[in-house]
């Protein structure tokens, strides 16, 4: 029987490459219109899914800042970043992507991020590897923590408690000594580069799952592990991750994480986060 | 007249682009390689290959020129600059990111004469960008124009600079709180690409309104200097006073507004100079 799965993963791939509208890219400068491109880019991806698999849900990063739920059901689902790299987008620095994983049974099964400027097209089908432009990536067989470079963000927090919980993890882990710390700006790129084997590892707190969901099985299918930042499993709801290329590095990196906790994505709706 | 140094520039360009081939055959080989010996060891070799390269193809031609080269100058040779044509070479900038193959490595080179930078040009091989600027007619990015953004907001501004780890808890300690003071000006984001030169160059490109850094080289800074003021950017000293190329620090900006800012909001280390013994 044909892969059920494969023919939706084939759509997604398609309407990534056709979607991505660089002139408004190039004229934008105000956050504004990153909204309205966010909005167009979505609802453009949301549409032509539902066109082809109707009974299909949705959890996408515009839709829920409008308003609607996000819970992720046993449902068929497409989890969507239209922009995932926001700021960067406003800058035009290098590394914006659109972001779609598809869960079914809550597992994602297949996931892609496309980075758009760079045009590199990520995939993965769950059980068939991870390849990025049709060439098999595989995650760096680094186990030395102090030969890794890991990838993070400052995020977009700049309440003052955050801000210090983001600022002990970075002192912890530049002081392991690691390599090196660098970051895309993009939390779907970052777990690419990881699939990629470019960095060793990447954690962040307060992502959402539209920003990993694709990623995450991009990188577990390049041969990395996910882990939550406490080190149990990661929860793709939780706002959290570790994302590395061995249980080993993901450990020691735990080690290191000032953790705090973010208000959940599928939290009930008693105002918005 | 011609321009005196065009032909100097003609032929940078030329050894630039076949250093950034070896750079990416240094990739493509084997990456057990990398693996197997230590990556220092690794680089090292690439590194002096490729400034050999360089140095050996440019004295065929321009045998009085002199040259402050890194791997030349960890090798034992002076790095004092004259009033000599000058070749400042960083062979590989962005060393730990080739260890890794992030793709952000590239290939700098600045031409001084009289101290004053006359060109440069920076190759960012990976991604096949080849920078260039001659002073006084502009700065591109494989042959299209490029300028900075103009942005003179700091809460709107894109600030990149690098985090590597300082044994001196004091100086570590200060880096971190300047990463933390800035973060929360605030502006837009902090990025850390990992090479100098390529930094310099987002700011020239307007892909990013800032970038700072302590703790740089002469050979980090010559090229990207060109190129950044070119594309009509601001450089500066840390201190806010005028650049310095051998002080191993600097500020360039999409603006004086946000040089100017960024030099009040950052606290200074001693780096040390590059033209002083045993810096």
């Amino acid at each position: 029987m044909a892969d059920l799965w494969q023919s939706a993963m084939d759509h997604a791939v398609v309407r990534e490459a056709l979607q991505v509208d660089r002139k408004v890219m190039t004229k934008s400068s105000s956050v504004d219109l990153v909204t309205q491109t966010d909005q167009k880019v979505e609802k453009l991806i949301i549409q032509s899914v539902q066109e082809k698999f109707p009974s299909h849900r949705f959890i996408g990063e515009e839709s829920v800042a409008a308003g609607e739920r996000c819970v992720l059901t046993n449902e068929p689902t497409w989890i969507i970043d239209p922009i995932d790299g926001t700021t960067n987008f406003v800058h035009a620095f290098p590394f914006v992507a659109v972001s779609i994983g598809f869960c079914v049974n809550k597992q994602v099964e297949f996931g892609v991020v496309y980075s758009c400027l760079e045009d590199k097209m990520f995939t993965a089908r769950r059980g068939k590897g991870s390849f990025c432009n049709g060439e098999p990536l595989q995650v760096s067989d680094q186990k030395d923590i102090k030969q890794a470079i890991i990838a993070t963000e400052f995020g977009s927090s700049r309440d003052p408690e955050v801000v210090d919980h983001i600022f002990s993890s970075l002192r912890n882990i530049v002081s392991i000594p690691v390599h090196g710390v660098r970051g895309a700006g993009t939390a779907a790129i970052n777990m690419c580069l990881v699939a990629s084997g470019c960095v060793e590892a990447y954690y962040e707190i307060g992502i959402h799952v539209w920003d990993v969901a694709a990623g995450s099985l991009i990188v577990s299918e390049a041969g990395g592990v996910l882990m939550d930042v406490e080190g149990g499993q990661m929860d793709m709801m939780s706002r959290r991750i570790v994302a590395a290329n061995s249980k080993i590095i993901a450990e020691r990196i735990v080690k290191e994480i000032s953790v705090f906790s973010p208000l959940r994505d599928d939290a009930p709706p008693d105002g918005h986060h | 007249m011609g321009d005196p140094w065009q032909e100097c520039m003609d032929h940078c360009v030329e050894v630039t682009k076949k250093a950034g081939e070896m750079i990416r055959e240094a990739l493509q080989k084997d990456i057990a390689v990398m693996q197997k010996s230590s990556p220092v060891d690794l680089v090292t070799v690439t590194d002096q290959k490729v400034e050999q390269l360089i140095i050996s193809s440019i004295k065929e031609k321009f045998p009085d020129h002199s040259f402050i080269g890194e791997e030349s100058v960890a090798a034992g040779a002076p790095s004092i600059l004259t009033d000599n044509p000058t070749w400042i070479i960083d062979p590989i900038d962005g060393t730990t990111n080739f260890v890794h193959r992030f793709p952000f490595v590239s290939v700098s080179i600045g031409f001084t004469v009289k101290k004053e930078i006359e060109f440069g040009i920076v190759y960012s091989c990976i991604e096949d960008k080849m920078y260039t600027a001659r002073k006084g007619k502009g700065a591109f990015c494989n042959g299209v124009p490029i300028k900075v953004s103009g942005q003179e907001e700091i809460s709107q501004s894109m600030v990149l600079t690098e985090m590597g780890f300082k044994k001196d808890p004091e100086i570590f300690k200060t880096m971190m709180a300047n990463l933390k003071t800035i973060l929360t000006i605030p502006v837009h984001g902090i990025r850390s690409p990992g090479s100098a030169a390529i930094n310099m160059c987002l700011v020239a490109c307007g892909s990013a309104d800032a970038y700072y850094h302590m703790g740089i080289h002469c050979w980090d800074m010559a090229g990207g200097a060109a190129v950044v003021t070119e594309a009509g950017g601001v450089i500066m000293d840390i201190s806010g006073g005028p650049f310095d190329l051998m002080s191993r620090r600097l500020i360039v900006a999409s603006s004086r507004a946000i040089a100017e800012r960024i030099a009040k909001e950052i606290t200074v280390f001693p780096v040390g100079r590059d033209d002083k013994e045993g810096e």
